[in-house]
């Protein structure tokens, strides 16, 4: 079995990035994702905060960011990744697809996934009339009603895009609107599109399909049904760090604990990007943790 | 082989014969262009594997034939029947083993 001087698990931006850097560092590198390359950005419409880009799709940036760890000859595999144990200095990660890899450091890039709201009838139309991704099921609901869930940064901009081609929009929030306030200002102007503040998620109803949406007032108490054709929620994201707890790495919300060399307390083993605890979660952030982790790796097999 | 699907006698001439894996994307979903990365990597190793690609907006017929609401969505046909349906960017050994069951 080859020995791998870095394998970085999840391949978004800090992934990406530090296999860039760790190939410029003549590292031997394994790149494992469990889906694509790109992690939450192929989510993202238009990135318009990465330093020197402009405007870019979220997939292409992707799309530009494996191809150039492909110029360096980065060795790609997908792998779901289930556990890492470790046997003197060297790391051994196992994937839930029974492919077994060894490697004298790990960084741990695999990032968020978005948060659930776990009430009645989510699983069940989840993926079909419950969405993730506006700009992936946003078409489908052209001239119909849709319900928004959330009131932060992602809620309130793709509320914004969805009422550009929804018959109606309404946006419930547990609290008030707390993305910044000139998209909120943008939302609250249009006219096809509804706020309810300090509204709780109680649960969805239909049989076969979607019918809308069950809401309670924390304020009032008062009890509403909203109808709606499609239900997109944006409450957050939650760490992909379950296959790491028994390294005990992690702080009480699951995220990475790493220092400033993005260094765990396990020695060799590393965090960067959306899955460590920091203070902003963006691409230009993520890329730096990816440098940094790759950069101190490659130090560290130096010394072992 | 990947074959993009222009209008639904193009289809029909290729879906409703043995296995064929059908790719539903929007043309403006990431998700979509990501399950593209994945299906040529998959076509690299299974070059004999009929995977077609349907863009809801230029096929209506198609959409409306299979009721699929979100994208990218994976049907698996046999003869033009569908036999498994999987909704959202996929993994790459979950396609293969579909497609070799």
């Amino acid at each position: 079995m080859a020995l791998y001087d870095v394998v970085i698990i999840g391949a978004g931006p800090a992934g990406m990035t530090a296999a860039i850097y760790a190939a410029r560092a003549n590292m031997s590198v394994l790149l494992l994702e469990k889906l694509a390359p790109g992690g939450q950005i192929i989510n993202t419409h238009e990135i318009q905060n990465y330093t020197g880009v402009g405007t870019i799709n979220g997939a292409e940036l992707a799309y530009k960011m494996f191809e150039h760890t492909q110029e360096l000859q980065v060795t790609f595999d997908y792998g779901t990744v289930k556990d890492i144990k470790e046997e003197g200095n060297i790391k051994i990660i196992t994937c839930e697809e029974e492919k077994i890899f060894e490697a004298k450091t790990v960084i741990l890039a695999t990032g968020t996934i978005p948060r659930r709201l776990g009430v009645e009838n989510e699983d069940r139309f989840a993926g079909e009339n419950i969405s993730w991704c506006a700009i992936c099921d946003g078409a489908y609901y052209r001239d119909k009603d849709v319900v928004v869930i959330g009131g932060g940064n992602s809620a309130v901009e793709e509320a914004i895009y969805l009422a550009s081609l929804a018959n109606s929009v309404k946006v419930v929030t547990l609290f008030d609107l707390t993305a910044d306030p000139v998209s909120c200002d943008e939302l609250r102007a249009l006219p096809n599109v509804t706020i309810y503040e300090f509204y709780n998620i109680e649960g969805f109803t239909g049989v076969e399909k979607l019918q809308g949406v069950r809401i309670k007032s924390t304020q009032t108490q008062e009890e509403l049904e909203l109808t709606c054709d499609g239900v997109f929620e944006y409450i957050g994201l939650k760490p992909s760090t379950e296959a790491f707890a028994a390294l005990g790495i992690l702080d009480e919300q699951g995220y990475i604990k790493v220092n400033s060399r993005m260094e765990t307390s396990v020695a060799g083993i590393y965090g960067a990007g959306d899955v460590v605890t920091k203070e902003l979660r963006q691409v230009v952030t993520a890329c730096s943790d990816g440098a940094v982790a790759a950069q101190v790796a490659s130090k560290y097999i130096k010394t072992i | 082989m990947i074959k993009e699907i222009t209008n639904f006698e193009e289809f029909n001439a290729v879906a409703n014969q043995g296995k064929v894996l059908v790719d539903v994307y929007s043309k403006t979903c990431g998700p979509c262009k990501m399950l593209g990365f994945v299906l040529a990597d998959l076509e690299k190793d299974m070059p004999d594997a009929v995977i077609l690609k349907v863009d809801f907006d230029r096929n209506k017929e198609i959409v409306e034939k299979y009721d699929v609401a979100s994208y990218p969505t994976i049907l698996l046909l046999q003869d033009g029947e569908e036999v498994k349906r999987l909704k959202g960017l996929q993994q790459k050994p979950v396609l293969k083993q579909l497609l070799e069951a």
